[in-house]
């Protein structure tokens, strides 16, 4: 099984921090190996997940949209959840581990702000203080999360070097927590970063894919042919695939394509990244010739970050998932058939996976099926999605 | 053996510190940059440490890191560094430690990289983001990997710097990035008896040095003192006025030349 103990999965992963981290980490991992085999810890989780988050997220299927492009497509609802994402199952458990070890105060990176909200609310449900970076493009475009996690009490802190994206945001959370690790607890939100980071994520998010599993033998009785799921990191997308990886599923993740393959344009990493060491793990990654990290771009601000989680791109290597990507136009489309055949607005990072299951659709025999995760709701980007329209109308 | 060997050791043998400068490669300018080195030189600066920028370096406080951003924006990068450590090399005699974070090396390729560093000069390797559990990949190479301590480190990790051998270890004084409030001072001496009581390798102590005062207090402590934001401090308020900045960087230097023998406090 992997991560090995070094945090490898294959050739990928590992600790690649400065040496002041590392006594940090080992007590993370240590506290997690033990919590995770506690009956009670696990108790205090599911007690949470399910009276707090709402658990377990329904799974729907989406008639109209199945009518019209074909197949059988069906949504596993984490736009549901108190928060509006996904990201809540993994605040919440890393939350409750850190408050365990003694920790009084929690750093977390945003990018689309889904993940800022999700830790604030879980600093805020546990009584622990709060800091959320966010770069200062980010706070524009995702205005409406950035008052929800001051509201919910977190000091939001604006990154405006760089790209001024979550790759900053990111290296300034690094910053924080290899000041304050004694009293703080870095709550990373994807799936990447040093061993423990990517593990203790994909765990947490796994409740996705098992409850996934459950729902669809009840109604199906078997397994759905296709799961697919976004990957910016890939937090969503390991939580729904992992229970599935062994099993006869097809499993698709697919990055966002941006305006184009050309640098800069897009954060489809793992189609046009190579080998390289990001946010403390050997992954793949967008860079230059000669290992400057690349400046991305997709119009969801949380799928914009040049690299991608570890076990992805194991994953990715060994042949178990494919990648695909679709571009911001495709992504639009994708929420908007959503919004309009079924009255469910996405998140423009899961609308990618929409998106590609519209193109899917059509090509499948009726009987099968396909679950989207939609990791997120869209209120946060109707602005951010009417723009894009005003500003092609007027070039039409 | 190595200069940057030799000269540890002639250091711990005179009991007083050797002096580091980090300094960031190409910037201002190349020309500019080159005359601050000789002119750290001149001011009795005995190893350097040349920085290559890169646009993530997340070991870096906000000072070091606006000389990364700089630098990137301008197109610099491993390879850029490399051709001038080459010219360093040729233009003074101090012995030349590169420090770059991994994602560049890697991207090079470890066999490369390592070809073209001996082929420039390069005696020493500070790589931040390479903790010593992954610092094999660096050795066998003819070049000094510098392994890192943090006054976090365990003793654990202490005896694993310790089984390096290396030319010196380089202990963190802050909790936290470069340019950072150092410890307080005991705090700092007590951190640098644990370590030497694992290990005989000589002890360099940077990332928040903030001037001659600090380089005295440590002297008697550590084998050597690394100075760089306090360096980047100077570069940028003299850098509109070039002509003076070599300058700055000499006296500079020899104040810490003096704070080293005791003397700061006298003059």
């Amino acid at each position: 099984m992997y991560p090995n103990e070094k945090g490898y999965y294959g050739r990928y992963g590992g600790r690649f921090v400065p040496e002041t981290l590392i006594p940090a980490l080992d007590k993370i991992e240590q506290a997690y190996r033990q919590l995770s085999v506690d009956p009670e810890f696990q108790e205090e989780i599911n007690y949470y997940l399910k009276h707090y988050v709402g658990r377990e997220s329904p799974l729907y299927l989406c008639q109209r949209l199945s009518r019209e492009f074909g197949a059988r497509i069906y949504l596993k609802r984490e736009d549901l959840n108190h928060t509006g994402s996904h990201k809540i199952n993994n605040t919440l458990g890393q939350a409750l581990l850190a408050k365990r070890m003694g920790k009084e105060r929690l750093i977390a990176e945003t990018g689309a702000g889904q993940h800022g909200v999700a830790t604030a609310t879980a600093a805020a449900v546990l009584g622990m203080k709060c800091t959320v970076y966010m770069g200062a493009r980010d706070m524009q475009r995702q205005r409406l999360n950035v008052f929800r996690m001051r509201m919910l009490g977190a000091e939001v802190k604006e990154v405006s070097k760089g790209s001024q994206t979550l790759k900053d945001a990111t290296n300034e959370a690094f910053r924080d927590f290899i000041q304050s690790f004694e009293y703080s607890h870095m709550l990373i939100g994807s799936a990447v970063g040093p061993h423990p980071y990517p593990m203790m994520v994909r765990d947490f998010q796994s409740v996705i894919g098992r409850e996934l599993k459950e729902q669809f033998k009840n109604l199906e009785g078997r397994l759905p042919s296709y799961i697919l799921a976004c990957v910016g990191g890939g937090s969503n997308a390991i939580g729904v695939f992992y229970p599935f990886l062994k099993e006869e599923v097809k499993l698709i993740g697919v990055e966002a394509g941006g305006r184009g393959i050309s640098p800069g344009e897009h954060c489809a990493t793992l189609a046009q990244g190579d080998d390289g060491i990001l946010h403390g793990a050997l992954s793949r990654l967008l860079q230059d010739e000669n290992g400057q990290i690349l400046d991305t771009h997709s119009i969801s601000a949380g799928l914009d970050y040049p690299g991608v989680g570890p076990e992805h791109t194991y994953l990715r290597e060994n042949g178990r998932v494919s990648y695909v990507n679709v571009s911001d136009e495709e992504a639009i489309n994708g929420f908007l058939k959503l919004s309009e055949y079924e009255g469910i607005i996405p998140a423009l990072e899961s609308a990618h996976a929409v998106a590609y299951a519209l193109k899917m659709a059509p090509e499948l025999p009726a009987e099968s099926s396909l679950v989207i995760n939609l990791s997120g709701r869209g209120d946060k980007d109707t602005e951010e999605v009417s723009r894009y329209l005003e500003e092609r109308q007027e070039v039409l | 053996m190595s200069l940057i060997r030799k000269l540890m050791l002639h250091y711990q043998q005179e009991q007083k510190p050797a002096l580091i400068a980090f300094i960031m490669g190409l910037l201002p300018n190349e020309d500019l940059c080159l005359d601050c080195i000789k002119a750290l030189e001149q001011g009795g600066c005995d190893i350097l440490e040349l920085g290559v920028p890169f646009t993530d370096p997340l070991a870096d406080g906000e000072m070091i890191e606006r000389f990364h951003h700089r630098g990137t924006k301008q197109g610099l990068n491993l390879k850029r560094g490399l051709e001038f450590a080459h010219r360093v090399k040729n233009s003074c005699n101090m012995p030349l430690i590169l420090f770059t974070y991994y994602n560049p090396l890697y991207r090079m390729g470890l066999d490369k990289f390592m070809q073209e560093a001996r082929a420039a000069g390069i005696e020493g390797l500070i790589v931040p983001d390479l903790p010593l559990d992954e610092m094999y990949v660096l050795k066998g190479y003819g070049i000094e990997p510098i392994p890192m301590l943090a006054p976090s480190s365990t003793d654990e990790r202490v005896q694993m710097a310790a089984q390096q051998q290396a030319a010196f270890i380089y202990c963190v004084s802050v909790r936290g990035v470069t340019g950072m409030r150092s410890l307080p001072e005991q705090e700092i001496i007590d951190y640098l008896q644990r370590v030497r009581t694992d290990t005989r390798t000589p002890l360099a102590l940077g990332f928040g040095i903030s001037g001659p005062q600090q380089v005295e207090t440590f002297r008697d402590y550590a084998d050597a003192v690394v100075v760089g934001s306090y360096l980047a401090r100077i570069i940028e308020e003299y850098e509109a006025r070039p002509r003076l900045l070599p300058g700055q960087m000499e006296k500079a230097f020899s104040e810490l030349g003096k704070a080293r023998e005791g003397k700061h406090g006298s003059v």
